[in-house]
């Protein structure tokens, strides 16, 4: 980097030195509870989202437990419809929305662009609190007011009398996409203002526009989620009838409303995984990726199509026909930036030299399990096959493979690859690909058996079920045990770098990515000076293989 | 020969045996989706594991830079799009096909409540088991008393929502004769425990997933036959009725609240109640006689029995249990008094 004599000044200069390593810089419990330090934050969210992944996977791993055997295994029934909404309401809400872009993206977003921080550093702060605080309201109402819709909220069942808690979990819910809206404003603001001088819109990192496509849904499809809430209120307080059928409302109306922000919530999900693979085929291959600006734009487009197709999930649940059809149709167009991206990820490895390190692993499987899941998305596209397999664990298998075998696989291959970059301490690569290996086994046992008693008719949902569908139902429970297994693992493989993994080079990657253009861990400020950019950040052919380790000549201070 | 055929064809063991016409393009349009999907699943994988061993890292091995394919890229984002028309295309035809019931359909009710079936058959008789005939077009018209249900039969590949103040409907037209499973695919909710918040037995459980009942297909005269067992001329044989009674008892799921051998369940026990007074919620004391059993089954609301909360756990029975229906669980109760 040509060195320009910028001195950092700023928020950052407030609260420590800011030449020194982030983690350094301050001590101390209020150190970490007030920062404003993005680096911090994206940690404090990492600590968060991590706990709420660990607890969602425990009550996967009982409900998976409880259908080990037909009748009652080890807990009731309504302890069981409870297991299911909390697994879902905490795995989506609390864990993969927040994710990848609070906790990955804000630690890495700024430094990519160059930039010492967000653009709104306070209002960063003020999402860790009140995600903190739609995560209490929504935990509080779910087990307090005992809810067992599921995490879909379907009325008119939720809105029976007995069921005083689902407003204030939609509440929770709002809240929480309250918090999304902050940190996707913030990323819109900083990736237009603040990139460093010479990162222009076609070197942005693809990670970068990922996080970008995703600020625009959490922007856009939230405010949905507070309309919802008010008319829910309407209803319970002044006996509106707005979908309660017993007041003269229209108990298919709720589910528009609730799929027009979640099914855009499904791609505030998968895009950030896509962005995070992405980076790390260029790392690991040494190599730009294939269709930079075809794989920017799929991101965008696919933000664009995820706020249009939210009617397939209600094929089956009256519409006209005319809207059935226009939802079928823009459902599979979904398709093509999809496969654009699979398409473009797999030729980069073509001629490169592929690093088969933890991260790389992950990357891989996330080609390997996404395009599974995207494959079956066509059968649930077609419109007459979707009537068959609609509410079976055809589609649970199916939306794991995309949820989990995308977006957990792209953030823990995320995790493993920036580790490094947030500890300053590498992880024991053996370990963590014993890990893998469990991870990757466990969830194809767990989800494979699902997609066949699925289509052969087992419904979602269900405390029991019918004797042909046992040694299915063994499988994946089999499969769940192999996969959290795996998952401990690679949380030990982790959290032992942290305390005794060896101290990180620079760029212990090699990487021609910004982020590691920098020390590592980055200082408070992220950069001693203002970085000004000469290369893109998959520039590999600038470089020897030694002098990625050591850094660019392009990089090197011009005399 | 044979088996091998039989093991690459995905609908042999992805899909529940066929019972329908409605299955055949569907499944039919499940193989070829499936053959499309492992094309591209076999192509997108092999070139990604083939690509990671032949470039793999190696002392001396170094990558090249990234060209322009345009025409690779162009290619990618274009070929598909022919086949996603196609499907978009055979799956809503057959959609449209299946949503469009045929002039001469024999006209079934099916109420879906939490949780169980009740299906009300041309003659206006009912059960709580599907019988159909085969060979012949059958529409059902449903509509559900509480929350929402979805009638699933996975044999004839049918599946549509029951919509509490809406009626819905699916046709289909049997195959084969022989028993098939009929499921609830939306989610409607259980309970595990009685009135009292004590935990029931785990055979007592009911919820989503025990709306099962059983689809039977008959041949047409058999399925006549069927119909006319329904409706059997009862008049002036109590012990006939009684014994009617006690089947109403099981099949409108009076049974799942209501003992009838004197201990306690959900709801207050039949055994011994007719003809007796009892208390009611208010204090008043009544006397359990036609007219009071004929009042708690269409309004349970009226009176609350005493010990019991307000409003009733007993849902409106008001046109799923006929007035002939009434007579003959009085009868049942009769039988049972001492
Ligand atoms: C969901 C549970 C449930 C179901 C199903 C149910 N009941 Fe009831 N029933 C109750 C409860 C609870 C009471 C007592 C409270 C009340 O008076 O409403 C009751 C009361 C009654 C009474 C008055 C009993 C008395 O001691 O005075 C009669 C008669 C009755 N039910 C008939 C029926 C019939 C006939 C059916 C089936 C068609 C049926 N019930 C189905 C729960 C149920
Ligand atoms: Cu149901």
């Amino acid at each position: 980097m040509s060195a320009v004599d910028v001195p950092v000044t700023g928020h950052a200069n407030d609260h420590g030195d800011p030449h020194v390593n982030y983690l350094k810089a301050k001590s101390g419990i209020g150190s970490w509870l007030y920062t404003l330090d993005h680096k911090r934050i994206g940690i404090l969210y990492l600590a968060m989202v991590s706990l709420a992944f660990l607890a969602g996977g425990i009550f996967a791993l009982l409900l998976r437990f409880e259908l080990f055997t037909r009748g009652k295994t080890i807990v009731d029934a309504e302890t069981y419809n409870r297991f299911f909404t909390l697994h879902g309401a905490i795995m989506v809400f609390l864990f993969i929305i927040p994710s990848v872009p609070a906790a990955l993206g804000n630690f890495c977003l700024p430094i990519m662009l160059g930039a010492k921080d967000v653009a709104f550093p306070r209002l960063n702060m003020w999402s860790f609190y009140i995600y903190l605080i739609g995560a209490g309201i929504s935990l509080y109402s779910i087990i307090n007011g005992a809810v067992d819709t599921g995490w879909t909220f379907y009325t008119p069942y939720s809105a029976s009398p007995t069921k005083n808690y689902v407003w204030a979990m939609t509440f929770g819910v709002f809240v929480l996409g309250f918090s999304s809206i902050l940190t996707g404003l913030n990323f819109l603001v900083t990736t237009h203002t603040m990139r460093a001088p010479g990162v222009t819109w076609r070197r942005l990192p693809l990670f970068v526009w990922g996080m970008y496509a995703t600020a625009i849904i959490q922007v856009l499809a939230t405010p949905v989620l507070a309309i919802t809430v008010l008319l829910l209120g309407m209803e319970r307080v002044f006996g509106l009838g707005v979908f309660d059928p017993r007041l003269g409302g229209d108990p298919v109306l709720f589910q528009h409303f609730f799929w027009f922000y979640s099914h855009p919530a499904v791609y505030i999900m998968i895009v950030p995984g896509m962005a995070i693979v992405s980076e790390i085929i260029a790392t690991f291959t040494r190599r730009a990726i294939v269709g930079y600006f075809a794989i920017a734009m799929s991101s965008l487009s696919l933000a664009l199509l995820g706020f249009l197709v939210w009617g397939h999930h209600m094929f089956t649940a009256g519409m006209s026909e005319f809207s059935t059809m226009l939802f079928s149709a823009l459902t599979f167009l979904v398709a093509i930036p999809s496969g654009v991206k699979v398409f473009n990820w797999t030729t980069t490895l073509y001629k490169g030299d592929v690093w088969l390190t933890t991260p790389m692993l992950y990357a891989l499987s996330f080609i390997f399990l996404f395009s599974i899941g995207g494959l079956t998305g066509l059968f649930l596209g077609s419109l007459s096959v979707d009537i068959h397999l609609h509410d079976t664990y055809y589609v649970v298998a199916h939306f794991h493979y995309v949820m989990m075998g995308g977006t957990v696989m792209g953030f823990i291959g995320g995790l493993f690859y920036w580790w490094p970059k947030i500890t300053g301490k590498l992880y024991n690569e053996s370990i963590a690909k014993v890990g893998w290996f469990l991870v990757f086994v466990g969830f194809n046992v767990t989800f494979i058996s699902q997609f066949i008693m699925g289509s052969r008719g087992m419904p979602r949902r269900y405390y029991d079920y019918l004797p042909q569908f046992e040694p299915f139902h063994k499988a994946s429970t089999i499969g769940s045990w192999i996969l959290g297994l795996g998952m401990l693992i690679e949380a030990y493989a982790l959290l032992s770098a942290v305390f005794s993994g060896k101290k990180s080079p620079p760029n212990p990657w090699g990487s021609a990515g910004y982020e590691w253009n920098t020390a590592t861990p980055p200082v408070l400020a992220n950069f001693v000076e203002t970085p000004v950019i000469t290369r893109g950040p998959y520039d590999y052919h600038l470089a020897t293989p030694e002098e990625l380790f050591d850094g660019f000549p392009e990089d090197a201070p011009k005399k | 020969m044979n088996g091998v055929m039989l093991a690459l064809d995905p609908v042999s063991y992805q899909l529940p045996e066929a019972m329908a016409t409605s299955a055949g393009p569907i499944d039919w349009l499940f193989g070829v989706i499936f053959w499309i999907s492992a094309a591209f699943f076999v192509g997108i994988v092999g070139a990604m594991v083939f690509f990671a061993w032949k470039y793999r890292k190696r002392p001396g091995h170094k990558s090249e830079p990234t060209e322009h394919y345009p025409i690779l890229e162009l290619g990618w984002t274009i070929a598909p799009i022919p086949i996603l028309v196609l499907l978009f295309h055979w799956g809503f035809q057959g959609y449209i096909d299946l949503s469009i019931p045929p002039a001469d359909a024999i006209e079934i009710r099916v109420k879906g409540f939490q949780w169980g079936w009740d299906f009300e058959y041309p003659n206006g008789e009912s059960d709580n088991v599907l019988h159909v005939p085969k060979d012949r077009n059958v529409k059902l018209v449903m509509s559900s008393t509480d929350v929402l249900h979805a009638f699933y039969v996975p044999g004839f590949r049918t599946k549509r929502d029951l919509v509490p103040s809406m009626y819905t409907s699916v046709w289909f037209r049997p195959t084969k004769t022989g028993e098939t499973d009929l499921m609830c695919a939306e989610y409607c909710g259980g309970r595990s425990k009685d009135a009292n918040g004590d935990e029931l037995q785990p055979s007592q459980f009911k919820g989503h997933w025990s709306m099962w009942a059983k689809v039977v297909v008959n041949t047409p005269e058999d399925f006549e036959k069927y119909m006319d067992g329904l409706a059997p001329d009862l008049k002036g044989d109590p012990a006939k009725l009684a014994e009617r009674g006690k089947t109403i008892w099981t099949k409108k799921q009076c049974a799942g609240c209501h003992t009838i051998d004197g201990s306690k369940g959900s709801a207050p026990t039949w055994k011994g109640l007719f003809g007796k007074s009892h208390k009611m919620a208010d204090g008043t004391d009544v006397v359990a006689d036609e007219n009071y059993v004929r009042e708690s089954i269409l309004t349970p609301n009226a009176k609350i029995v005493a010990g019991y909360p307000s409003p009733s756990l007993m849902p409106s029975f008001q046109g799923t249990v006929k007035d002939k229906d009434i007579d003959a669980i009085i009868a049942f109760m009769k039988s049972i008094k001492d």
